[in-house]
């Protein structure tokens, strides 16, 4: 009997333990706690079909439509792939402009919040002042946060580059100049690694001081107790955060919508993300069909690079108490 | 058990059928007191705007007998997108203001209502500036009706044209003038500007729309044909790129970045003495309690021959498809567009409005600087186009902005800039 088998059965055993003890449960009896199982998980059955399943599948068959919402629902086959993939420039602009946010900041984010998780991993007073300072970037909501940059990397007013100015240096003009507004998001975005910080802290703090204490008394140095304890520890949480993080920085929108003027994706189209390309698409020139085409395109992307993790992820994530490993 | 299955069906059944209900459309007889109810929506809701139109629609419900007007206020941001699911859904509003440029579109799509069976066209169309009543024509029938406009002007700074030594009442003419009159009003301390006279990207008149000043007003589009790449609008973007270079890219953008929050003005802080905007800039100017000394002129011409050619846009009052109560809709906006209503906005907002006789009226009300903008903007209107979007192209001006701030940035030329950019419209028609 597994462990899923003993919890199922636990109740009825609780209620009447002589008799249901030895006797096998009746056929209808089984489908009768099925069917309040099923009636128990109605309401979230009814959502998923209804507000997720349903219309994922229509945008799939939209996306071999010229659907407008109002007017037009007419099957042209893959004529908008081929349009995608042969006529539209800005295509190709967005999916570039994404896929240099995703391979730069993935990595910075993820290496950014493992180095201020291990520094706030020390044994020094006042920690949890400076562990709460870290992550209350992760707290501010969305909106106001890219106002409160836009005025830090303001060109000439702004803090940040009145900041390198003290080094003599002359900062770019981040959000106007075509060559620095991605750099400068990416920038904004390294703000606020604190909410990935807690889940490596969490885990450092998980890890067994035994084996410090080993390393120790066998004379390991700082780095060698990094790199041999600490990070093979805190694979599982890195993998997980690599996975959520590629697949967030690929849906990367707000930011460009908000911090570009009129949300077009500004200066030389240097912030002209997937999904924005895609939302103009959808809501400015209520093309459903050409942006529906597009989200299955992204979502394809999304899906193999998911699935490339999730093997390669096999070779260097260490699970604690796994059999295989 | 059994009692447990039927209690929890029941629940279940009891709120499938609120849900079903919440679907189902509501009765068709949406009425008070025998009106019929035309609910009307508009994104005005700001302290200035909200009482003018409820004024305008109490008025209009104390002379009806059978139709009362409700005023829906939703959000600039969302009304649009809101109106476009209700049509969609089928149970959209009675009147909705959307944008003029747009018309077109909606109409080839099935958004809006025909009006020509509610109205004269012939003699209707009358009320309204020509170039306006155009933009509402789909096929040679109306889908909307203009409602508020819009004129791009150039106001200036008459102290600093003092202190310059230039004529205060003696604004630029032509593009020449502005250049020579730009170079007289810098101000420049230890190689950084503290003032500059004029650049032509500040404000409210862009690239596309310069463009359309030098060619003679026309846009990148005329008639559906494209007229991207035209001599003088490759000499206008060439022309807009030696500005940036004489300013310099980093000048530019410093002076971008500080303005780009819009609380403060550079027109109105004195950082820049040339500036182009919208009529009801004035407002702004009126109320920043600088008592600023300022001038206003229509926009320069290209050369001596040519017109002040200008940039407008607006919006209009139109009746979404699947309206319940078109009828009813269209006898408000025949109030809502007409004189009596049009002049009390533009008093009340000191708007641009659509209607000819009331622009005019509300001129002899008014004295001092706010009747000096008026009338430019009254003079300016016939040298206004406006930019409709077609269908075959919904999305040009975003395949040409990037191409035109490439050439301004210095990275290809004008022309390489306007023949990409007819190249790349041209191979997304529809």
């Amino acid at each position: 009997m597994t462990a899923d088998q003993a919890k199922t059965r636990l109740p009825s055993i609780s209620l009447s333990p002589k008799k249901t003890r030895a006797v096998a449960p009746s056929v209808s009896s089984v489908r009768k706690r099925n069917l309040i199982g099923y009636i128990f998980i109605l309401p979230w059955l009814i959502g998923f079909v209804g507000l997720i399943a349903g219309p994922l599948l229509f945008s799939l068959f939209a996306s071999f439509t010229d659907y407008n919402i109002t007017s037009k629902m007419n099957f042209i086959g893959l004529e908008n792939y081929k349009r995608m993939f042969t006529l539209d420039d800005m295509f190709w602009t967005a999916l570039w402009n994404t896929l240099y946010y995703v391979i730069f900041s993935v990595p910075l984010t993820t290496a950014g919040a493992i180095m201020i998780a291990v520094l706030l991993n020390q044994q020094v007073k006042g920690m949890k002042v400076f562990r709460t300072i870290y992550y209350l970037p992760s707290i501010l909501s969305g909106v106001a946060v890219y106002f409160l940059w836009m005025q830090l990397l303001s060109p000439s007013t702004g803090l940040v580059n009145q900041f390198l100015h003290i080094f003599g240096i002359e900062g770019p003009s981040w959000l106007f100049d075509p060559n620095w507004t991605k750099p400068a998001l990416i920038l904004m975005k390294m703000w606020s690694v604190g909410g990935g910080m807690l889940l490596y802290l969490g885990r450092m703090q998980g890890i067994s001081p035994s084996l410090y204490e080993a390393a120790d008394l066998d004379g390991a140095s700082g780095f060698r107790k990094f790199f041999h304890i600490t990070l093979p520890m805190i694979t599982p949480i890195i993998f997980f955060d690599i996975i959520t993080s590629t697949i967030g920085s690929f849906q990367i929108f707000q930011e460009a919508y908000v911090m570009t003027q009129n949300g077009q994706g500004g200066p030389g189209n240097s912030l002209l993300f997937y999904n924005l390309h895609m939302w103009n698409n959808a809501f400015k020139s209520f093309d459903m069909g050409y942006a529906s085409a597009m989200a299955w395109f992204l979502f394809i992307i999304i899906m193999a690079l998911t699935f490339t993790n999730l093997k390669v992820g096999k070779k260097w994530v260490y699970y604690d108490g796994g059999d295989d490993k | 058990m059994k009692k447990v299955i039927g209690s929890i069906s029941l629940i279940v059944i009891l709120l499938l059928s609120t849900i079903l209900s919440g679907c189902s459309n509501k009765s068709d007889a949406a009425s008070s007191n025998g009106k019929v109810v035309v609910d009307f929506w508009t994104f005005w809701g700001s302290e200035t705007r909200r009482p003018v139109i409820e004024k305008i629609v109490d008025e209009f419900n104390k002379s009806q007998d059978n139709i009362l007007v409700k005023h829906t206020f939703i959000p600039w941001g969302d009304i649009w997108t809101k109106n476009l699911a209700a049509v969609a859904a089928g149970n959209p509003a009675d009147i909705v203001i959307n944008d003029i440029n747009s018309v077109s579109q909606r109409a080839e799509n099935n958004q809006a209502e025909d009006l020509s069976k509610y109205i004269d066209q012939d003699t209707f169309k009358e009320q309204f500036y020509s170039n306006l009543w155009e933009t509402v024509l789909y096929k040679d029938k109306p889908y909307a009706v203009p409602f508020t406009t819009d004129t791009r002007l150039l106001f200036y700074n008459k102290d600093a044209f003092k202190e310059a030594g230039l004529d205060p009442n003696k604004p630029p003419a032509t593009w020449k003038e502005l250049e020579e009159y730009a170079e007289k009003l810098d101000v420049k301390q230890d190689d950084k500007y503290t003032r500059i006279g004029f650049y032509p990207l500040f404000g409210g008149f862009g690239a596309p729309s310069w463009l359309k000043n030098a060619d003679n007003g026309t846009g990148y589009l005329e008639n559906g044909e494209l007229t991207i790449n035209t001599p003088n609008k490759v000499k206008a973007l060439e022309w807009l790129v030696e500005w940036q270079k004489r300013y310099g890219k980093k000048t530019i953008q410093n002076y971008q970045a500080e303005f780009s929050n819009g609380q403060t003005n550079p027109f109105i802080g004195g950082k820049v003495a040339m500036f182009t905007d919208v009529a009801t800039f004035y407002t702004q100017i009126r109320d920043s309690g600088t008592k600023m000394n300022f001038g206003v002129t229509t926009m320069p011409t290209f050369d001596e021959n040519s017109k002040p050619w200008s940039d407008g846009g607006g919006f209009v009052a139109e009746i979404p498809k699947g309206a319940k109560h078109p009828k009813e809709a269209m006898e408000f906006i025949k109030y809502l567009t007409g004189e009596k209503a049009q002049k009390f906005w533009a008093e009340k907002n000191y708007d641009n409005v659509a209607n000819i006789k009331a622009a005019e009226s509300v001129l002899n009300g008014l004295t001092g600087d706010a009747k000096t903008v008026y009338q430019n903007a009254v003079d300016s209107m016939q040298y206004t186009t406006l930019s409709p979007v077609p269908n075959q192209y919904p999305d040009y001006q975003e395949r040409i902005n990037p191409l035109v701030e490439s050439a301004i940035d210095g990275k290809i030329t004008a022309e390489e800039a306007l023949i990409e950019a007819e190249k790349d419209v041209a191979k997304m028609k529809k």
